[in-house]
């Protein structure tokens, strides 16, 4: 087994664990968690793809780079949506804010 | 070296496992972030291991320096349950989907990963910093200006979203 395949299924433990929580969580900021969770597997296999093959590695690592700036966005966006959640409904529960299905 | 290599991986390999079985399964939220950043810096020490040691810098401090405290406070300012907002059991029929969205997508990954094996170099290509400066002045000079505007959208929309008027005016 190649050490590429190796790093590949560290990040595929990553997306599994990151899917199967994504599911579990009942809470808006566990499957905030969650999301890191998966975009950090994506990053690990982005570099480890470009150090270990002859792929241009400058290209990897900005790649990473781009999806760490990515994953810090989306935290500060999410993190005000559920405060705002949190303020009109009084709870983050996914089961507290189903109102539209009702 | 060859061994100190395996050992470090494995190593690696154990935090993140150990460190994302807890921030899926704990059931009080600020423990799932702790686990949260023990992988985080599991997937850090991948990085030197592929010898990306600025990566594995830029991890540390974007992610545990700065994702994990906006978590932080994303779990002060909401209400927290009695007992951990995790608490109670969660019914069989969403753990049952749950296994079956996660096995499916794995199952194709993973047999594409193991059956389809792609050639690597033994010793990971260094970059040094310089390039990594000079690739984002030159080739992807476009990404790069992206990212701030993008970055300073969200920072204004959180500020607007959690906006709150004076009350009397």
């Amino acid at each position: 087994m190649s050490a590429l395949t190796l790093y590949q299924i560290v990040a595929l433990i990553l997306l599994c664990a990151g899917l199967f929580g994504l599911t579990q969580r009942r809470s808006l900021v566990g499957m905030l968690i969650c999301v890191e969770l998966m975009l950090n597997g994506a990053g690990l296999s982005i570099v480890a793809a470009a150090q270990l093959t002859d792929f241009s590695a400058t290209l990897g690592q900005l790649g990473t780079l781009f999806v760490m700036g990515l994953a810090a966005a989306e935290a500060t966006l999410v993190l005000a949506i559920v405060v705002v959640v949190a303020r009109r409904f009084g709870s983050a529960q996914t089961s507290d804010i189903t109102t539209l299905k009702e | 070296m060859e061994i100190m290599a395996k050992v470090a991986f494995c190593v690696y390999t154990a935090v993140i496992l150990g460190g994302s079985i807890l921030a899926v399964s704990s059931s009080s939220l600020v423990r799932a972030l702790v686990g949260l950043i023990i992988t985080l810096i599991g997937v850090a020490g991948m990085y030197l291991l592929l010898a990306s040691p600025f990566m594995a810098f830029m991890q540390l401090l974007i992610y545990v320096g700065a994702v994990s405290v906006l978590i932080f406070f994303a779990v002060m300012l909401t209400r927290a349950e009695s007992g951990g907002d995790e608490s109670g059991r969660v019914p069989m029929k969403t753990s049952v989907l749950g296994l079956a969205a996660t096995i499916a997508p794995a199952a194709v990954l993973g047999w594409l990963v193991m059956t389809r094996p792609v050639e690597s170099i033994a010793v990971p290509t260094e970059v040094s910093i310089k390039q990594l400066g000079e690739g984002l002045l030159s080739s992807y000079f476009l990404p790069f200006e992206l990212i701030s505007v993008i970055l300073m959208v969200a920072m204004a929309g959180a500020v607007l979203l959690t906006w709150e008027k004076r009350e009397g005016k």
